[in-house]
């Protein structure tokens, strides 16, 4: 009964923002209770579709309505999709509450409402999008809500500035990802498929049925382009630039898009594609690098940032690669790692929503984001400090935490795919999970204890904020030990609906991992094959036996080692940081310019590179393009300014001209017939 | 009878002198005049030829030729007399906005 109202998760929010944009105005707190009410009813119908899912042919909701041409619009709910709504769902519904606090009183209370409506229903439509296409379009819609939003206070040129970033950072992904999707179609039109009526090309689960069929090196290609453009919406390095901008706008902002939701929507696209990605040979090794890179990159420069909101921002990225890497070293464990990844994404919106929705708090109250006018916040904010606290654990992985569980089960997957591949993503993503505790709390030691360092306004934050403050801190704190082995399992087997026979693709792509399965594993294979054999076995069970016992208990050494790390700095201020390092330590300097990102992306790539290739090309354009096309008019030009001399305006010379004309004519004709032609 | 070498002599005289008028003169109404010249050289020709004949044809031409050319005269002296309502001249040679 609920599925039939599956429309409506994305059709509420968007009455929403209609209602929002026109009437908001007139309403209390620029009728932002309409946003929370339509998300939560959206939470209750995907709650509902949740239960009656297994009660459905293949346990998965499909409808579908032709489009034009071979294209469809439709509704595709299956596990991966119904843990995103459920997620979405409930983690937006918190920061909309939250937001009708933060944002009271700000004149353009209803413009936010309205956007952060229209973002919901967009991202909800992505999760829930049945083919690429329509994904795609709301991708794009994301972005644009992204860009809108973070831009809210556009009188801010700090703020344009970052809207305009985000927005063209972003492009450079989207461009790839409607190339990737374009390569894809190409290539299934070329296949002549004999399509059932009701399916269509770009289907996921058509898409996944012919997969296999397509060349191994333009599924490269596809999956290359399709990365690109999770890339850039999830901030993964290069193009990770965009999000500590983001910033700029408001905290809830910060926590709803840059945080939990939006960014996440890279991660999910190759989570949708896995099956794809998985028979692409080497493409998940670049996933895996990419994203083990990322993670330890920006694990790094949240280390030496004082703005509150840019550390978390830092973390975001970090823990975005996190997810791709989990994604990444599937080639190990097939689809299982899918499960881990999403469990991660899923526990991270979690805390990371709690962490920015605290910061937002204390933002509030204190009014300013740098953490070294904070200090002491914790004895005035006794609510906002604990909840802080138990989101800080949760991403620092501290023992029985939410995220605890799920980035162990990155590091161990991580771990099986060293035996068999390579532990560069291991060691950066140990790496990573050590500097992420660290970081965290230096944060938190730094803003929460110890004296007030500057006279700010003493007062907790209202009801309205700390609400859903203490609902996510639960869900930070409980989700992973109640979820963990349950939703790997209902995550992981999300392919087998569709019937996706991962040893075939895996022979395709090269990984060959399932041979205890009868799938013969070929030469080159053969000896990674064995090396993992045992691990792949695991993996299905969750990776909770047979790795050493050093490396089980290591996330729980890297979180606490982190943890002490940062307290010995900060809390007893045991060492001081200018122990180890000093002014002129040429590493110090390189985190704190950022690894003089600026310097490369804005100052050198895009004021030399771009701005001196835009020069040459403007030159081009206006020298030769446009100066054949001068000279070819000013010759014309300059031929009829030499005729028209001939029409003087005096009627007697048309008149000579006419006689003139006659007596040739005559004496032509007069010749014509002596001669004889006539 | 007359030859009609001499009509079409006299025609040839008159049609001469109107072209002639065309070309040299410059008062818009000398214009006119010479035109009424041309026209009238070919009513000879054409009146000349039916006497020649038993048959009326031309004649009837010429009649039809004629009223033209009144009606003809009439829309151009209304021309040349908004001309010098614009211009104060029927000169035509300071008549030359459409010049290029």
């Amino acid at each position: 009964m609920f599925s039939d109202f599956a429309y409506l998760i994305v059709g509420l929010p968007v009455l929403a923002f209609v209602l929002c944009l026109f009437f908001g105005w007139h309403l209390p707190r620029g009728g932002g209770f309409m946003t929370v009410l339509a998300t939560f009813v959206g939470l209750i119908i995907s709650w509902g579709i949740y239960k009656e899912m297994p009660a459905l042919p293949n346990g998965i909701l499909h409808q579908s309505m032709p489009w034009f041409a071979n294209f469809n619009v439709g509704i595709l709910v299956d596990p991966l999709a119904i843990a995103m709504l459920l997620m979405i769902t409930f983690v937006v519904t918190l920061i909309h509450t939250y937001a009708n606090a933060y944002m009271d009183g700000d004149p353009g209370a209803a413009r936010y409402f309205a956007e952060a409506a229209l973002f919901t229903a967009s991202m909800l439509g992505l999760v829930y999008s049945d083919n690429l296409l329509q994904l795609f379009i709301f991708w794009e819609l994301v972005g644009l809500c992204s860009y809108l939003l973070i831009g809210f206070w556009y009188r801010k040129p700090s703020a344009a500035a970052a809207a305009k970033k985000a927005f063209l950072t972003t492009r450079v992904g989207d461009v790839l990802f409607l190339l990737g999707i374009v390569l894809l179609y190409n290539n299934m039109v070329s296949l002549n498929l004999h399509l059932a009526p009701g399916e269509y090309l770009l289907q996921f689960p058509v898409i996944y049925k012919y997969l296999a069929l397509i060349p191994p090196t333009q599924l490269t290609f596809v999956a290359l382009c399709l990365l690109g453009g999770a890339v850039g919406k999830s901030g993964q390095f290069p193009l990770h630039v965009w999000l500590p901008d983001a910033m700029e706008g408001p905290t809830t902002v910060s926590a709803m898009i840059h945080a939990a939701t939006m960014v996440t929507a890279g991660v999910y696209l190759v989570a949708r594609m896995f099956p794809l990605f998985y028979a692409a040979p080497n493409a998940l090794t670049v996933v895996a690098l990419v994203g083990a890179f990322t993670a330890l990159f920006a694990a790094t420069m949240g280390l030496t940032t004082f703005d509150i909101k840019r550390v978390l921002a830092f973390s975001t990225v970090s823990q975005l690669g996190f997810m791709m890497a989990g994604l990444g070293v599937g080639s190990v464990v097939g689809a299982a790692s899918v499960g881990i990844s999403i469990f991660h994404l899923i526990g991270h919106s979690f805390f990371k929503a709690l962490l920015f929705l605290c910061a937002g708090s204390v933002i509030h109250a204190v009014g300013t984001n740098d953490m070294r006018e904070m200090g002491g916040v914790g004895k005035y904010m006794k609510w906002t400090a604990y909840t802080m606290l138990i989101g800080g654990a949760s991403l620092a992985g501290f023992p029985l935490t939410t995220g605890f569980f799920s980035k162990d089960e990155i590091i161990v997957t991580a771990y099986e795919y060293g035996l068999a591949q390579s532990f560069i993503p291991y060691l950066f993503l140990v790496l990573a999970a050590i500097l992420t505790a660290i970081y965290t709390f230096r944060l938190w030691f730094v803003a929460f204890t110890g004296e007030p360092r500057s006279d700010y306004h003493k007062h907790e934050s209202p009801w309205l904020m700390l609400g859903p403050l203490c609902i996510l801190a639960v869900f930070a704190l409980g989700f992973g030990i109640v979820a963990q082995g349950g939703f790997y399992d209902y995550v992981g087997t999300n392919f087998d609906h569709y019937g996706v026979n991962f040893a075939e693709l895996g022979v395709i792509g090269g990984h060959a991992i399932e041979d205890a399965e009868g799938v013969a594993a070929e030469g080159e294979h053969a000896v990674a094959a064995e090396g993992e054999h045992g691990a792949a076995a695991e993996g299905k069970e969750g990776g909770d036996a047979g790795e050493p016992w050093y490396i089980q208990i290591l996330p729980i050494i890297i979180a606490l080692g982190g943890i002490l790390v940062a307290a010995l700095f900060y809390y007893l201020h045991k060492f001081d940081p200018s122990m180890i390092t000093s002014e002129r330590d040429p590493i110090r300097k390189l985190l704190l310019k950022g690894y003089y990102q600026h310097e490369i992306y804005t100052q050198w790539f895009a004021e030399k590179v771009i701005y001196g290739t835009a020069i040459v090309c403007n030159m081009i354009d206006i020298k030769i393009v446009d100066g054949a096309l001068n000279w070819i008019s000013e010759v014309i030009v300059a031929f009829g300014g030499g005729v028209r001399r001939v029409q003087t305006g005096v009627v007697q010379n048309y008149i000579t001209a006419v006689m003139l004309g006659v007596v040739v004519l005559v004496v032509v004709i007069e010749i014509a017939l002596q001669v004889g032609f006539v | 009878m007359i030859p009609v070498e001499l009509y079409i002599l006299l025609s040839s005289v008159m049609f001469t002198l109107g072209l002639y008028g065309l070309v040299t003169q410059r008062n818009g109404i000398k214009l006119m005049m010479c035109i009424e010249l041309l026209l009238n050289s070919a009513n000879i020709n054409l009146v000349a030829f039916s006497a020649n004949q038993p048959n009326a044809n031309g004649q009837v031409f010429a009649l039809f030729s004629i009223a033209l050319a009144a009606a003809e005269a009439g829309v151009g002296f209304a021309i040349l007399i908004s001309l010098y309502r614009l211009y104060g001249t029927i000169d035509l040679d300071n008549i030359n906005a459409l010049r290029w």
